[in-house]
């Protein structure tokens, strides 16, 4: 049996099982779910062992007139790279959610979905080409939604869900349009024609780019991913570590080789400026989740970036640091959340010591978020800054220079929120109320999966030199890497951004970062948008009831007065005519009758007549 | 007797049973419309199954000579009693079959009237399969018109509050699209010849075979529609001018905005079977009347106008999403996503592409099977509370978790989710109008806002009647049970339906794609 098929099968199964036995399963369900995201893992290794090409499947789907549209699966290095993330990560956040799930009740739903989930996502990854890749692109979206709303009795999550559902939506419509674009162009979406493809029109790039814009949260459809919080804690690890948002990323660098250079510089602004404005809004957020959240949208920012300047595989392996990292701190945020019940980290402090294990390895993913140097985000993010720098060099105009400048300060205000959360949740003095409420760490399903993913998070496992960027494995591994001179300068530079965001954060009072304004495109997409649309919805509405149901009515109306007009015409013209006629008929046969009395005298009268008439005739 | 005379006469023998059986029989009207439905839809399928997928012509042809007369010098007129399938007209009528018989099992649910229920229901089934099946302009009329008498009684009989103002809007709307089609056939009378028949004849045979019609070269020199003469009504060329005449009668019954309004006030006032049949069956006569009648005789037209018609196909997409969002009745919401989701037939038809016009048949079918399931559910709701506001509820999952599966699968599949069959007939009607030739690129360009609009209003009902805590306006939670067997029986054949269509969309194209293949030759960029 072909190895890709059986690997999107599991997760086919897995949902099934979860749908049709879970309910005997019962709480067991989270086990059975594991075992099979755990037996796909199994497989991936075994792919990733094959030395020789793996087989890889193509089938026509269906057939308009002589055109095949066909369902294939493309397999390479960046494809297994991704399949081994997904795979590693959704294990450990399954296991990791049987614990944490516990009070509530519904688990085979809960289970069922992130199977769901990891199909969809495992089908982007191997997708053959566009309209593929769409198909399950619009899965993922129903995914989040089933997963954000899991608690559908909360207004606000079904809420939430729906406006991630429709941001999505905005983005995808731009993607298929670009797909269609692609395809007129080259009558072909398959990425394995990509590399040997012209360029694709600048517009045409940007709309596939819009794809990316909605699902991997990037400004201005940005403001679902702080509101999908509502969801469990391990869903949103999952949506912003390996599932959701990388899928985007995946996309760019899927279609990187038809995007024109006019295009890419979009996507570099698009990618700077989101990472800029995530982190700084960041600094302003107290919801432990919340200000993962933006510092999500920030670094996807920095992959976006990564893109635009030309390097794509330097997105990928921030894409797979992050991964780790980011999944450590919302498995460490959950761990919290269960421990302390409450998100609100104005309420947390001290817990370092209560929590041990937790804040070791929280304070480790921290670091690599931060971009510390031996931690894997430094040597991510240093790649990218390095791409950054080549290309303004090679873009060889000033203002070229103010993208990596401008990634450069997002990496300082990301160590400056990271260090300020870190302070408030784990230094300082308790002010959790009530303080009575003990505070005990989880059981080691939840620490486990904590303990596994900031040990990934170290330096050395993509890197033999964890100081070095130019010398991890993950870059060349996804395709040649022609970034340039090492650039060892860029590194010192980094540190040193760093060191002032954590120093600064270490000093400052975090009370005068509390306070939380609504962003502008929450104001957008919350209130102005709604309204607007509303109101649009409601003019058209008015529109076919005032106007056009309106006319109908008054032709209808209309028309039954011009038949009582027609009536009257018929009933005292015609029908009078008619009568007149019969009158006069009736008084001339009166008339006539007359002279038929009976009387002689009057025949006699009218025979005279006759006879003086015909006299007169015959004188004439 | 062929099989597809069958399909017509087997509802009507029907509905005779029905009509003649006596009163204390009827308790069985209900079981003799399902029977015989049923075994409307087996026939159908047989149809099916002996249906050639390689040829595009017409199969299992059927002709009777039913009415010739002789006009002496002005030639012979022949009316035939022609019924013929191809690819464009199969898949409409498996689906005929299929919403047909769910209708039968919601119309279990009629009580009043049931002997003149259940026939008028048969009528309508036989007069449905002969709009599809007949080849005859005038017989295709015939059936047409056919359609009107069932439909009027079924609103204004047993049709909601407002039913007689409903039936006789809905009446008098389609009555108008009518006349404008008998416009256009007796402008076809007077230019249109059977060549064979006056060959033999010596004398000129006026035919309205619609195979002939097609045809260019069966049109008398120097005649209205002859398209090398010139003439013109009202300042432009014949052959435009009735070809809008014709359009315009089946945009009321697609419907195209702004000859929509019928739609939602009959959808609101009918009953559930009504609403399901109406919303499954007969929007979709619209739709294949463009592609077998206007666009089949006036090829030129179609291609002169596939901007004006992209165009009202867009408005019809947005302008109906945009409706659907401001509704309040959950009934009247589901009327206007219709006109969205008809307005991408129109649109794919219009492209004049093989993507467009696949996907335009495909999506009728799919809407068919969507707007049967989405009116069942609201029936569903209605017949427990006799109240569908969507702010009456709140938190139905609660009570009602099957329910609410049900509903969110079909609020999904009508959305455009990938894996049912609503994404597959947008994906291709909208790339049809992307690649057209024949229209500019911003029209599919806008009509992408549809999809959005689709997510919006669908998702916000869903979060605004079925999530958060269980909330009524009545205090009617006592009243609302989950799904009856019964329903279940309607609902869950037809979650499955969009399923493997969406799933295997080759199940259609394999049927349409060599017609229409064929059919599109007749178009070419002036």
């Amino acid at each position: 049996m072909n190895l890709l098929i059986a690997i999107l099968l599991l997760p086919c199964l897995g949902f099934a099982l979860c749908f049709t036995v879970g309910k005997a399963l019962g709480h067991r369900v989270g086990w059975a779910a594991v075992a099979t995201t755990a037996a796909g893992l199994v497989l991936v290794s075994l792919a990733a062992a094959t030395h020789q090409p793996v087989d890889t499947f193509s089938t026509t789907w269906l057939r308009i007139g002589s055109t095949p549209f066909s369902f294939s699966l493309y397999y390479d290095n960046a494809a297994l790279l991704m399949l081994v993330l997904v795979h590693f990560i959704a294990v450990l956040i399954q296991l990791f959610s049987i614990d944490y799930l516990k009070p509530q009740s519904d688990h085979r739903r809960y289970f069922g979905f992130i199977q769901l989930f990891i199909l969809a996502m495992l089908a982007i990854i191997l997708a053959g080409n566009l309209f593929q890749l769409y198909f399950f692109w619009e899965l993922v979206g129903l995914c989040s939604y089933l997963l954000i709303g899991f608690w559908y009795q909360k207004p606000r999550a079904v809420w939430a869900a729906k406006k991630a559902f429709l941001i999505n939506r905005i983005g995808d419509a731009g993607l298929l349009l670009g797909i269609f674009c692609v395809y007129q162009q080259f009558q072909t979406t398959d990425f394995s024609s990509f590399a040997n493809q012209d360029q694709l029109t600048t517009a045409g790039g940007l709309l596939l780019f819009c794809g990316c814009v909605g699902k991997s949260a990037q400004w201005p459809l940005s403001s679902w991913l702080p509101d999908a919080m509502e969801g469990p804690t391990p869903a949103s690890a999952l949506i912003h570590a390996a599932t959701m948002v990388a899928a985007g990323i995946f996309l760019l660098f899927r279609i990187y080789p038809l995007l024109s250079p006019d295009a890419l510089v979009v996507v570099a602004v698009v990618g700077v400026f989101t990472a800029l404005w995530a982190s700084y809004s960041a600094v302003y957020q107290t919801d432990i989740k919340k200000t993962l959240a933006y510092s999500t949208v920030s670094q996807l920012g920095l992959m976006v970036l990564a893109v635009g300047v030309g390097a794509p595989q330097a997105a990928m392996f921030h894409l797979c640091t992050h991964a780790f990292f980011k999944a450590g701190l919302f498995l460490g945020a959950g761990s919290i959340i269960s421990s302390t019940r409450s998100q609100d980290t104005t309420q947390m402090g001290g817990l370092a010591s209560k929590l041990p294990v937790t804040f070791v390895c929280y304070v480790l993913c921290a670091g690599a978020l931060a971009g510390l140097p031996l931690l894997s985000g430094f040597l991510s993010k240093d790649s990218i800054l390095v791409a950054a720098i080549s290309w303004a060099n090679g873009y060889q105009r000033w203002w070229a220079y103010t993208i990596p400048a401008l990634a450069l300060a997002s990496v300082g205000l990301t160590a400056f929120y990271v260090t300020k959360q870190v302070k408030m949740i784990f230094f300082g003095i308790a002010r959790n109320q009530p303080p009575t409420l003990p505070i005990v760490e989880s059981g080691w399903f939840i620490k486990l999966p904590l303990v596994l993913l900031a040990m990934l998070s170290v330096g050395f496992w993509f890197s033999p030199n964890p100081l070095q960027s130019e010398s991890n494995w993950v870059v060349p591994f996804l395709g040649n890497n022609t970034v340039g001179l090492p650039m060892h300068w860029v590194g010192w530079v980094s540190v040193i951004t760093t060191s002032v965001g954590i120093l600064s954060a270490w000093r400052v009072d975090y009370r005068r970062f509390t306070l939380a304004k609504k962003s502008y495109l929450d104001i957008l997409f919350d209130h102005f948008l709604p309204k607007y649309v509303g109101f649009f919805a409601r003019f058209f509405n008015q529109i076919d009831v005032k106007i056009i149901d309106r006319a109908v009515d008054y032709v209808g109306i209309s028309s039954v007065i011009l038949a009582h007009i027609i009536a009257w015409f018929d009933r005292h013209v015609v029908d009078g005519l008619a009568r007149l006629s019969a009158w006069a008929a009736g008084f001339g046969g009166n008339v006539a009758r007359s002279f038929q009395n009976g009387r002689i005298q009057s025949y006699f009268v009218v025979s005279l007549m006759g006879l003086v008439l015909i006299i007169i005739l015959f004188l004439l | 007797m062929n099989l597809l005379s069958l399909l017509i006469f087997l509802p009507l023998f029907g509905a005779a049973l029905v009509l003649f059986l006596p009163a204390s029989q009827t308790k069985y009207f209900k079981w003799i419309t399902l029977g015989f439905c049923a075994v409307e839809l087996l026939a159908a399928a047989v149809v099916y199954h002996y249906f050639d997928l390689s040829n595009p012509s017409f199969q299992f042809v059927e002709q009777t000579d039913w009415i010739t007369l002789s006009l002496g010098s002005l030639g012979a007129v022949s009316i035939d009693y022609l019924l013929g399938i191809d690819g464009i007209s199969l898949p409409l009528v498996l689906l005929t079959g299929v919403v047909m018989l769910v209708g039968a099992v919601s119309s279990w649910q009629i009580t009043s009237r049931q002997r003149a229920y259940f026939s008028l229901y048969l009528l309508l089934t036989a007069s449905i399969m002969g709009c599809f099946l007949a080849l005859d302009f005038f017989l295709f009329f015939l059936f047409f018109e056919f359609m009107l008498l069932p439909m009027y009684f079924l609103i204004g009989l047993w049709g909601g509050p407002r039913r007689e103002y409903a039936a006789i809007k809905f009446f008098l709307y389609t009555l108008l699209g009518s006349v404008l089609i008998l416009v256009v056939m007796i402008a076809l009378y007077l230019s249109a010849f059977d060549p064979y028949s006056s060959l033999n004849a010596q004398t000129i045979v006026h035919t309205f075979d619609l195979r002939y019609l097609a045809d260019g070269h069966n049109y008398l020199p120097n005649s209205l529609l002859n398209g090398l003469s010139a003439h013109q009504i009202m300042g432009l060329d014949a052959r435009l001018f009735l070809f809008l005449v014709l359009f315009a009668g089946f945009a009321i019954k697609l419907p195209v905005v702004p000859f929509h309004t019928w739609l939602p006030d009959a959808h609101v006032e009918a009953p559930t079977p009504v609403s399901v049949v109406l919303a499954g069956v007969l929007l979709k006569i619209g739709g294949y009347g463009f592609i077998r009648i206007a666009y089949n005789i006036f090829p030129d037209a179609a291609a002169e106008y596939a901007t004006l018609l992209g165009i009202l196909g867009m408005v019809s997409i947005v302008y109906g999403g945009f409706n659907a969002l401001a509704q309040s009745d959950l009934k009247k919401m589901i009327a206007y996503s219709s006109v969205s989701h008809m307005g991408f037939v129109l649109l794919g038809v219009a492209s004049l592409t093989p993507e467009g016009l696949n996907g335009a048949v495909y999506q009728m079918v799919s809407h068919g099977v969507l707007s049967a399931m989405l009116f069942v559910v609201t029936g569903v709701l209605y017949d427990r509370t006799q109240n569908r506001q969507i702010e009456a509820y709140r938190g139905l999952a609660k009570p009602m978790p099957a329910y609410t599966t049900l509903t969110a699968i079909c609020f999904f599949a009508s959305l455009g989710l990938p894996g049912f069959s609503g994404f597959v007939g947008e994906l291709f009607t909208l790339m049809g109008g992307f690649q057209s030739e024949f229209m500019p690129k911003w029209i599919a360009t806008a009509s992408t806002l549809g999809i959005v609009l689709a997510a919006a209003y669908f998702l916000w009902t869903l979060q605004r009647m079925f999530f958060g805590p269980l909330w009524t306006q009545k205090g009617v939670e006592s009243l609302l049970a989950d799904l009856t067997p019964r329903e279940k029986i309607m609902l869950l054949p037809l979650a499955a339906l969009t399923l493997v269509l969406g799933l295997f969309p080759h199940f259609i194209f394999d049927i349409t794609s060599a017609t229409i293949t064929e059919f599109l030759k007749k178009f070419s960029l002036n």
